[in-house]
Parts: C-alpha cells; sequence; structure tokens
C-alpha cells in the first residue's frame, strides 16, 4: 500500500550484524515536505537505519519504498532523486570544493551548476581550497552540498551538526530550513534535542533499535504525564533532598546546584511547592519553571539520559 | 552518459596524483634515483676496477713488482699498507679480502662475510701470480681463454644500467598495485567514501575502470621518464617495440593492481594493510631478480621464483628491452603472468566491496 503523499515508507525493518542487533524492528512513514528527526543517543540504530532507507544495507526483514518505488526493482531510479550526507567526510584531501560539486555532479543526468551551489552554501570563496583546509562548519556544508547537486526530492542527513561550534550549527540549521523552504523532504538523525525541537516537524525517538515514540515536538512533550519541570537553584551544593521531596510528595531530582522537580499540573503543583519551600526555609538562589524537552520525553520512555 | 562519468573520472584522478608529491615520488622519481644510483655504482662507465689492499712489510722485491704490474693489467688497483695499518683496516670490517707475504710467498685472506664481493678480485690475483711467475721465468704470458661481452639476446652490449632498467619498469608495477592501489582502496573504504559514492548513481565498473586507466597512464609515463633518463645518463635504448613493451607493461599492470585490490579486502585499516603490503611485497622484490639475477640461489628457490607472477614479467621485459624480442618469442613468461592476472582479477573482484 503505497501512498504518494509520503516520501518514504519502511515497515518492520530489521537488521543484525553479527551477535548485535541493531535495528528491531522500526516503522517509519515521512510525509513529502517535511523535516522528519531520528533522535536518540549513539548506538541507538539511528545511523543502521539511514543506511538500509539510503539501499547501502539491505535489511534482513522489512519493507521500504522510497518515493514510491523500491530498492530491489528501481535503485538506479531512486538513486538520481535522493541525496545523502554522511557523518565523516569521505573526500580526498586534495580536492578542490568546486571540483567535488562538478565531480558528483557528474554523476547524473541532470546536475545543479556549482557556482549555484556555492552561493547557497556560502561557500564562494571557498571554491579553489582543497577539502582539508575546510573548517569543520564548512566541510559539513559541503558535504550537505554535494547531496544537493541532483535537485533531490529525499535528502538524508547524518547527525549535520556534530561536532560543531554553535555558529557553525546556526548556518547549518537555516540551511535545513532553507531547504524545507524549497519543498524537498529532509530525513535527519541527531542526538541533539534542541536541534530536533528546532528543525524538525516530526520526530521519532529511537532507542535500542526501536522507535518509541513519534510526533510533531509539541506533541510528544504535551503527552508527558509532567510538562513542566520547577528547577531550584543553590549557591554551591544542593543540600540532601530526600526529607523536603518527602514533605512535598513529589519526586525531587538533585544534580549539582540544581533540584529538579517535574510538575504534573504546573498551577496546583508550583503552589504545594512554593508552600514546601517556604515551611522548610530553603536556602535557594533561584526559582525557574520551564516547558519540559525532548530530553525529558527519552527520559521518561527510556528511563536514562540522552547524553550518557 | 557513462562516457562522460569516466573521462571525468580519469581526468580527476590525474589531477590528484599530480597534487600529492609522495606519490609522484614513489612512482616516478624513485625509479629514476634507483637507476642513476645503482647504475652507478655497479659498473657505469668510468669503472676504476676494484681496489687490492696488500699487506707489505718492507720494500717490494722484483716478483713483487712484476704482481703488481700483471694486477694493474687487469684493472686492480694495489693499495699497499704496512702490516699494521693493513691489520687495522681489516678489523674494521670494510675490507672483502687482502693480500699477505712477500716475494712470491703469497696468501689471501678473504672476508667470510663479504665473499661474493672478494670473488672477483680473488680470481684477479689468481691470474696475475700466474702471468708474474712466467715472466719471472722469461716465459711467454699463459693463454686466457677469449672473452666476449654480450647480452642474453645478442643485440646490445649494455652495462649493468641495461639489466636493470627493465627490472625498474616492472618494480614500478608492482608498487604501482600493492602500495598505491591497495593503500587508497582500504583509506576510502574506511572513510567512507565508497559508500558515498554507492548512494550515487556511478556505476561500479565505471570507478574502478577509470582507477586502472588512471594508474597505467601514471605508469607509462614514470616508464618513459626512466627510458628517457637511461638513454641520456648510460646510452640504454630499448631494443625491441614501444608497443610490445607497453603492452606488457598494462598487462604487469592489470595483475599488480588486482593484487593491490585483493590484498586490501583483507584489511579495514591503513595500518593493517601496510603490513600485508610489505610482506607481499618484500619476497616479491627480492625473489624475482629485480636488481641482480638469481642464479646462484639454491634451485628449488628459483624454482618457486620462477612461478610468482614478477620473475617471467621481468623476463619478458629484459628480453623485450635488452633483446629485442617479440611478444611471439616470449609467449610463456606472458602466459604465465597472464594466467596470475586472470586469477587474481577473478578473486578481487569476488572480495571487492563496494559498501
Amino acid at each position: 500500500m503505497t501512498n504518494d503523499a509520503f516520501a518514504l515508507e519502511a515497515s518492520g525493518l530489521r537488521k543484525s550484524f553479527k551477535d548485535v542487533q541493531a535495528v528491531r524492528g522500526v516503522d517509519l512513514r515521512v510525509v513529502r515536505g517535511e523535516v522528519f528527526g531520528l533522535l536518540g543517543p549513539n548506538g541507538a540504530g539511528k545511523t543502521t537505519t539511514l543506511e538500509m532507507l539510503e539501499g547501502l544495507v539491505p535489511p534482513d526483514s522489512g519493507e521500504i519504498r522510497i518515493l514510491g518505488m523500491d530498492w530491489r526493482a528501481q535503485g538506479a531510479a531512486i538513486r538520481t532523486r535522493i541525496g545523502v550526507q554522511f557523518q565523516s567526510t569521505e573526500l580526498d584531501d586534495k580536492v578542490k570544493v568546486r571540483e567535488a560539486l562538478e565531480m558528483f555532479g557528474s554523476f547524473y543526468p541532470r546536475a545543479r551548476p556549482p557556482a549555484e551551489l556555492l552561493r547557497l552554501l556560502h561557500l564562494e570563496e571557498k571554491a579553489e581550497a582543497y577539502q582539508l583546509r575546510l573548517s569543520g562548519g564548512q566541510r559539513q556544508r559541503l558535504a550537505i552540498g554535494l547531496a544537493l547537486v541532483n535537485d533531490p526530492e529525499l535528502v538524508f542527513l547524518d547527525e549535520p551538526t556534530t561536532g560543531l561550534d554553535p555558529q557553525a550549527r546556526q548556518g547549518l540549521w537555516e540551511l535545513v530550513r532553507q531547504l524545507k523552504g524549497e519543498g524537498r523532504t529532509v530525513l535527519l538523525t541527531t542526538h541533539y534535542m534542541e536541534e530536533a525541537e528546532v528543525l524538525c516537524d516530526r520526530v521519532g525517538i529511537m532507542d535500542q533499535g526501536r522507535i518509541l515514540q513519534s510526533g510533531t515536538p509539541r506533541e510528544l512533550i504535551a503527552g508527558l504525564r509532567r510538562p513542566s519541570v520547577a528547577e531550584i537553584e543553590f549557591l554551591g551544593n544542593a543540600p540532601e533532598s530526600a526529607s523536603f521531596a518527602a514533605r512535598l510528595g513529589m519526586a525531587v531530582e538533585a544534580k549539582g546546584q540544581v533540584w529538579s522537580v517535574r510538575l504534573e499540573d504546573a498551577k496546583k503543583d508550583l503552589q504545594s511547592l512554593l508552600a514546601c519551600i517556604e515551611a522548610a526555609n530553603l536556602p535557594m538562589q533561584q526559582l525557574h519553571v520551564r516547558r519540559a524537552s525532548l530530553e525529558d520525553v527519552f527520559l521518561q520512555q527510556t528511563g536514562r539520559s540522552l547524553r550518557d | 552518459m557513462n562516457a562522460r562519468i569516466f573521462f571525468q573520472q580519469v581526468k580527476m584522478g590525474l589531477i590528484l596524483y599530480t597534487r600529492v608529491p609522495a606519490a609522484l615520488f614513489w612512482i616516478v622519481a624513485f625509479p629514476v634515483v634507483m637507476l642513476l644510483g645503482l647504475g652507478t655504482v655497479f659498473g657505469g662507465k668510468d669503472d676504476t676496477g676494484p681496489k687490492l689492499v696488500w699487506a707489505l712489510a718492507g720494500p717490494q722485491s722484483p716478483a713483487d713488482a712484476l704482481l703488481v704490474a700483471a694486477l694493474a693489467e687487469r684493472g686492480t688497483v694495489v693499495d699497499l699498507a704496512s702490516p699494521d695499518d693493513a691489520e687495522t683496516r681489516w678489523r674494521s670490517g670494510k675490507l672483502p679480502l687482502m693480500l699477505e707475504g712477500r716475494d712470491g710467498r703469497y696468501s689471501l685472506r678473504i672476508n667470510t662475510y663479504l665473499v661474493a664481493q672478494a670473488m672477483q678480485t680473488e680470481a684477479a690475483v689468481q691470474e696475475a701470480f700466474l702471468v708474474a711467475q712466467s715472466r719471472a721465468r722469461g716465459l711467454a704470458d699463459p693463454a686466457r681463454v677469449p672473452v666476449v661481452m654480450r647480452s642474453p639476446g645478442g643485440h646490445h652490449g649494455g652495462p649493468y644500467a641495461a639489466y636493470l632498467l627493465p627490472g625498474l619498469l616492472g618494480l614500478n608495477l608492482l608498487m604501482m598495485g600493492v602500495f598505491s592501489t591497495g593503500i587508497v582502496d582500504v583509506t576510502l573504504r574506511a572513510k567512507g567514501g565508497y559508500k558515498r559514492l554507492a548512494t550515487t548513481p556511478l556505476p561500479r565498473h565505471v570507478y574502478l575502470g577509470a582507477q586502472l586507466v588512471v594508474r597505467i597512464i601514471v605508469v607509462l609515463t614514470a616508464a618513459a621518464l626512466l627510458m628517457l633518463v637511461g638513454a641520456l645518463a648510460f646510452g640504454i635504448h630499448n631494443q625491441g617495440g614501444y608497443a610490445d613493451l607497453a603492452l606488457v607493461q598494462i598487462l604487469g599492470a592489470a595483475c599488480f593492481i588486482s593484487l593491490g585490490y585483493l590484498l586490501a579486502s583483507f584489511a579495514q585499516t591503513p595500518e593493517v594493510y601496510s603490513g600485508i603490503a610489505n610482506l607481499t611485497f618484500l619476497p616479491l622484490m627480492l625473489l624475482s631478480g629485480v636488481y641482480f639475477s638469481l642464479d646462484g640461489a639454491p634451485a628449488w628457490l628459483q624454482g618457486f621464483s620462477d612461478l610468482l607472477p614478477l620473475t617471467p614479467l621481468l623476463r619478458v621485459l629484459r628480453a623485450i628491452f635488452n633483446d629485442g624480442d617479440g611478444l611471439a618469442a616470449q609467449w610463456r613468461g606472458i602466459a604465465i603472468v597472464a594466467a596470475w592476472t586472470a586469477a587474481l582479477f577473478a578473486i578481487a573482484t569476488r572480495r571487492f566491496k563496494w559498501v
């Protein structure tokens, strides 16, 4: 059952390497024109899932349709219509930026002119520089540029901002937004929750080879039993929290200088929290309340932090 | 479409080659350096002949003078030293042999480590001694077996450099395959380069075909340069057909590039690969008579080395370059190399992993 509204459909994907089950049953649908993020820690199976969808690794079982086509029958046709960016730099050190764009362009029946891509990537000044001499952010932009030479309808980005400084990351986010603006479908993986929240229309939270939950970031957060978090900050290390938690009747997580209390009903729970603080005469510095993040979604789904 | 990709790949491959000085050095400059270096050390044009240290106590007798003269006629320069001096030099370990005694009662001391180097001088001393004895008795010099200098094919009376040059042509093909090709393959796979290409419509055979053509162009260019240097420095020229020489080199390149891809399929990282490559390269180089003939080696070793791909390849290259043979006359060696190429290509293709 294929549907033209989906750029990508996968069901029941499984893949094992020797005795490691990397992917254990992934179902995924990406709507045309959306940015979909696979969010999960390292080793969650994101890259293997992506490589199956890119036609690099045949799944042990499961079905994949890319732009309505099947890898086994129409691989060549799919390749001309997708763009792929990898985590590592896979180019020869001594290839120049313009040459790389020209070379990848030569693989396709129709290719975008290097000048146009250089402008899009803000790499005009680096056109004649060796790939080796680019900064991390420039290299990632080039990698994305190579994924765009064939004017693809569906773009795969594997951890596009890993290892970049905040400014370079902003630049890449801008680029991804532009891709969406041009009507392309983007499937990206990341282990930065804020990246997923900022960039993705929908995210799938992945852990241990499965997608645990998927939806818009807002839906996922709203679906939490405790969608708000109160953070109490102390000057110096936070005091022992068990007696306070007992009095409050809610869990208190102590980490460094901060206590975090997850609130089920922000209005009601915050009042009792304030009352308890008053009664215990806590030597606190600050109190603030924030919306729960995808990190909290992951934590509540798996009991583990994303960065562990 | 594929033709366009192919030419783009070949062009890019050649450009990248020129940007890596280390790669160019090993393939283009290294053989030239070897030819000039070894060709000069081992019998270039102005050979001064071997030197002989003679530990002589006291002045020369008339018999001693006759020996010195006879040695000089045979191109051996005598270096007279006091016994103490000579002993010191002997202990330094550099002397292959040393002459002792005086006035007709001589002995030769030969360094067991350097027997091969000492043999030529020893023969000259023995001959000169016979001549000196005859002259001392007023007799005619003893007759010698006449010597004619010719190359095996009889067309070319070249120096050692003429033996060496075709050897270097063949060695270069081995280096191109085992080092340059294999290491690039392993590195590209480890970096994910092949994976990236696999997501594009670039056909695998077009990519590999272009790699092969780039490498053949590079080795043939290096061969042309080496032959030019050989002609200018040593006056040696190809006695056979250039097309034949090129065809045999292309066959050799195909053989060793297949070998490179095959070896690369056993290594995950460049570090592991360099071990595997050296383990293959060194025996092939040492056993195949690149620099010297293996004639003195045990028969079983020679028989073994005849079955390796480099030995027959070098024999064919020498037959063409030095003796002007055609391909038909060398069909046996060509067949052995072709059989190796077919086998290596088949296994390498089967083991080659694009992703």
